[in-house]
C-alpha cells in the first residue's frame, strides 16, 4: 500500500472470529488468497470496492459496519450504547 | 530448493528482504569494480577470475532468493492471482521502471562528465561483455527484486 494512501479501518477480524472462520475459510469463500485477508485486517491493504461489497454481502452487513475511514469503535459499545435522549 | 527453504523464503521479513535486494543490486557493480582494480595488479589472470566469480556469488544467491520470493506472482504463473497480488505486481513493475530510469540517467551523466573532462572511453569486447551481463542478469530480475522490496511483512497465521 503506498504511504500516501488513506487507511481504511475495518472489523474483519472481529466478524471472522464471531463466525468462527479461519482466514483460509473466509478467503476461499471470497476467492482470494488467505494472506490478503491478513493484510486487510492489519490495514496494510485496502480492498477494492468490489471486494469490500462482496465481504459485506457475505457477512450480511452494510458496508459501513465493516469498513470505515475513521477508527472503529468496538461492536459491543455500538450495540449497547444508550440512545440519545428524545427531545421533548 | 526443498520445501522448508522455500517456505522460509516466503516468510522472510521485509528488513531481510531489503538487505538481500541491496546486496543483489550492489554486488555486480562491486565485483566489476574489483575486477577493474585487480587487472592493474600483478596477480595471476586465473586468480583474478576466481576472485571475480567469488564476488559474484552473493549477487547470484540473492538474485535467486529474490526470484524465488516473487516466483509465480511477478510472472503471472500462479494459477490464481488475487487483486492484492495484481496491485503489488503493478507496483513492482512501476518501481522497476523508476529504478532502471535512475540507473540509466546516472550512468549517462557519469559517462558524460567523464568524457567532457578530457578522458576517453575504450569500449571493447570485454567492456561490452560486462554491460551485456548486467543487462541479462538485472533486467529480468528487477521486478522480482522490487516486489521483494515493497511487500510488507506477512501477517501471522490465524
Amino acid at each position: 500500500m503506498p504511504d500516501s494512501q488513506r487507511r481504511v479501518h475495518n472489523r474483519l477480524a472481529v466478524l471472522r472470529a464471531e463466525r468462527g472462520l479461519s482466514r483460509k475459510q473466509l478467503a476461499d469463500k471470497l476467492g482470494i488468497n488467505y494472506q490478503t485477508i491478513g493484510y486487510i485486517e492489519r490495514g496494510d491493504y485496502n480492498p477494492s470496492l468490489e471486494l469490500a461489497l462482496t465481504i459485506a454481502e457475505l457477512f450480511r452487513l452494510p458496508i459501513e459496519a465493516i469498513f470505515s475511514l475513521k477508527p472503529m469503535t468496538p461492536l459491543s459499545e455500538e450495540i449497547f450504547r444508550e440512545p440519545p435522549p428524545e427531545p421533548r | 530448493m526443498n520445501t522448508t527453504t522455500t517456505s522460509r523464503i516466503d516468510y522472510l521479513p521485509r528488513s531481510r528482504r531489503r538487505a538481500l535486494v541491496v546486496v543483489a543490486l550492489a554486488g555486480y557493480p562491486v565485483a566489476v569494480a574489483a575486477l577493474a582494480a585487480l587487472k592493474h595488479t600483478s596477480l595471476n589472470r586465473w586468480l583474478i577470475l576466481a576472485l571475480f566469480l567469488l564476488l559474484l556469488l552473493p549477487t547470484l544467491a540473492t538474485l535467486l532468493v529474490g526470484y524465488r520470493y516473487a516466483r509465480g506472482r511477478i510472472d503471472g504463473r500462479r494459477a490464481r492471482l488475487d487483486e492484492r497480488d495484481l496491485a503489488l505486481r503493478q507496483q513492482a513493475y512501476a518501481l522497476s521502471h523508476h529504478v532502471l530510469t535512475a540507473i540509466l540517467i546516472a550512468a549517462t551523466a557519469i559517462t558524460e562528465i567523464y568524457l567532457t573532462s578530457g578522458n576517453t572511453l575504450q569500449f571493447d569486447a570485454n567492456s561490452f561483455w560486462l554491460v551485456a551481463m548486467w543487462v541479462i542478469v538485472y533486467l529480468p530480475a528487477l521486478p522480482s527484486l522490487m516486489l521483494a522490496w515493497i511487500e510488507t511483512d506477512q501477517p501471522a497465521d490465524a
